[in-house]
């Protein structure tokens, strides 16, 4: 991609004190910025990322009302009406993020590519166990990756599938408001393989949690990868690159 | 009509003076025709051909066998919205055989049904309540000797069709309901060679099954069915959608516990674990004896009865969710998850603070000296 070199610069002046990430290698002055994020892929990350909030906020409320609309006529709040609304569009606009994403598995770069969801190479397995050491403070270096190391391949996908479940799921559940309907008929088979379509709820319900506890961990390691490695991987998912070393040699540089 | 005929109405008297002797006008009868026609989706024109199918003296004849089950199905069904005419249709005009309503008892009533069925073999219309024990060569139901597959696979031979009547006949209900001990099944998982309609419920409401009697005797055959067997015109909306608390759903207005304020208000009953959302059936406009009430206009949330395997999949008939067996109190569902979600996020800042320590240290060890104006660490030696 496009591979700016810049001119060599001092070190800025550290102040005193503490501070994250003072045992970065000392960089070689050069830098180079990488693309590795396509447009739409970084749109669909972000819709993605709001809708989920949105789904998980109205769906905790239609599993469980957890304030009650008192006093007025029946006819006058419509909260229920509203969450389920609100849950339905939100889940719509998921399902066009997963259309969307699953087109760009085909048509996005290497690190966008079916292959990049699957650490399957032995060398995958020995830099995941390189990056676990890593997160135990037991590595100095997490393994150099440009697009996703091996252990985020692992839970990414893993998440697409979690997603996958909620949808099929949510779509049995959502096709019983019209029965004998094309969603009713077509997703008919989920609850057959589920157990019934409360073993089917409490599937969408459970799921739920784990893609919120999900949230914490991603936020916390992209923090974590900026601030220790200065990977600017927090950046290169708003403008889709980021700055590395320009002599720095990457794993997945070569890869097909 | 044979032997079979229940003593209390004698063979000779006809539909029209046995209507005439309970004060039902012709009006009243072809009223009562239209609203079965339009129960069953096939419009009022039809009324006229299902009055004379009902009056008529050559009707296809209905017997009735009990197996594994309580009788409430019996029970239920004699109580139809329009007593005088609907259970004229059911248990006088045309039910040649049943162990609870009919006056013979013992070997007078196996050779009534012996001879019921011989007379009208690949006619009748068999309605069968209760499910058919198979484990341990089906011993743990036997009438006169013989086991309740026995008996069925008998009936089933000479039968036009098959009404399986209630959960029981359904699928199996509480008797299927895990760990099953009898190896109780419905009638379709028997009977595979004749047409089976699921009268789904337990029990259904007795105007379904009147109004399927109906459709056969009219038109020769059993009415459309859903993927489960039950009839459409019955089976074919949501609880949910057809509810008259549905407005109190929509603005958010729950019973949180009995005898709450809501409760009083005759709000939703969704979050004492209502399965109206996932349960199919006409209860809300039908209504159990004759259009008093049902269970949730009554303030109890519906149990999902219709629903097959309900005993297992709709319970706790008071909870929301499934519960997750084997772990205890404290692994009901949300708050397993929201210990899950706070452990993550502790993690996340006990790593966090795992990790400033841990380079603090590295500071320390590594770097002896740094001087402040000289810039940081990461400046290069000159």
């Amino acid at each position: 991609m496009s591979a700016t070199p810049l001119p060599p610069q001092p070190a800025p002046p550290r102040p005193r004190g503490f501070t994250l990430g003072h045992r970065i290698p000392p960089p070689s002055g050069e830098y180079r910025w990488v693309y590795l994020w396509d447009a739409p892929l970084r749109a669909m990350h972000w819709l993605a990322a709001i809708a989920i909030v949105a789904l998980a906020v109205t769906g905790f409320y239609i599993g469980k009302p957890y304030f009650i609309t008192g006093g007025a006529e029946s006819a006058d709040p419509f909260v229920m009406g509203w969450m389920r609304f609100i849950h339905f569009a939100s889940a719509a606009v998921l399902v066009m993020t997963a259309i969307v994403r699953g087109y760009w598995l085909l048509a996005g770069n290497k690190f966008e590519r079916f292959a990049a969801l699957f650490p399957v190479r032995p060398r995958d397995w020995v830099n995941m166990w390189k990056q676990a050491k890593f997160y135990m403070l037991m590595e100095r270096h997490p393994p150099a990756y440009l697009g996703h190391n091996p252990m985020q391949q692992l839970s990414y996908t893993g998440i697409y599938l979690v997603a996958a479940v909620m949808v099929v799921t949510g779509f049995a559940l959502y096709g019983q408001s019209n029965p004998g309907g094309l969603i009713n008929r077509g997703f008919a088979w989920v609850p057959a393989l589920a157990g019934g379509i409360q073993m089917v709820r409490f599937i969408h319900h459970v799921l739920t949690w784990v893609l919120i506890i999900f949230i914490p961990m991603h936020i916390y390691l992209a923090m974590r990868a900026d601030t220790l490695e200065r990977t600017g991987v927090i950046s290169s998912i708003i403008t889709g690159g980021r700055f590395v070393d320009a002599k720095e040699k990457f794993i997945d540089a070569e890869d097909a | 009509m044979s032997f079979a005929a229940p003593s209390w109405f004698p063979a000779t008297e006809s539909v029209e003076d046995e209507l005439a002797r309970r004060g039902v006008s012709r009006r009243e009868f072809m009223e009562y025709c239209s609203s079965l026609c339009i129960v069953l989706g096939v419009g009022k024109s039809e009324a006229p051909r299902m009055a004379a199918a009902i009056l008529a003296d050559r009707r296809p004849s209905v017997i009735w066998i009990q197996l594994q089950e309580c009788t409430g199905c019996v029970e239920s069904v004699i109580r139809t919205s329009e007593p005088s005419i609907g259970t004229l249709v059911l248990d006088q005009i045309s039910l040649d055989f049943s162990h609870t309503l009919m006056a013979a008892a013992g070997h007078a009533a196996e050779s009534a049904a012996a001879a019921a069925m011989a007379a009208e073999k690949g006619k009748y219309l068999l309605v069968v309540t209760g499910s058919i024990p198979l484990a341990d060569d089906g011993i743990y139901l036997t009438i006169g000797g013989r086991t309740a597959k026995v008996i069925l696979e008998e009936a089933a031979e000479g039968a036009a069709a098959i009404i399986a009547l209630g959960a029981c006949a359904h699928w199996g209900s509480v008797q299927a309901a895990r760990p099953n001990p009898t190896g109780a099944v419905g009638v379709s998982e028997v009977i595979k060679n004749r047409p089976v309609v699921n009268i789904a419920g337990c029990p259904p409401i007795a105007d379904v099954v009147t109004a399927t009697v109906a459709h056969f005797l009219t038109f020769g055959r059993l009415p459309a069915v859903d993927g489960d067997g039950r009839p459409l015109f019955a089976y074919g909306a949501r609880i949910h959608d057809q509810c008259p608390k549905r407005a109190n759903f929509d603005a958010g207005q729950f019973v949180e516990k009995f005898d709450d304020e809501g409760a009083r208000k005759g709000w939703c009953l969704y979050e004492v674990g209502c399965k109206g959302p996932a349960t199919f059936s006409p209860c809300p406009i039908f209504q159990w004896n004759s259009h008093t009430d049902w269970p949730i206009g009554a303030g109890h949330p519906c149990i999902g009865c219709t629903e097959r395997g309900f005993w297992d999949t709709m319970t706790p008939f008071y909870g929301r969710l499934p519960d997750v067996g084997g772990f205890g109190i404290e692994s009901k569902v949300d708050i397993l998850g929201a210990a899950l979600a706070i452990g993550a996020t502790a993690g996340v800042v006990a790593h966090a603070a795992a990790t400033s320590v841990h380079q603090m240290r590295e500071r320390k060890r590594s770097l002896p000296v740094v001087d402040p104006t000289s810039g940081g660490p990461g400046t290069p030696k000159a």
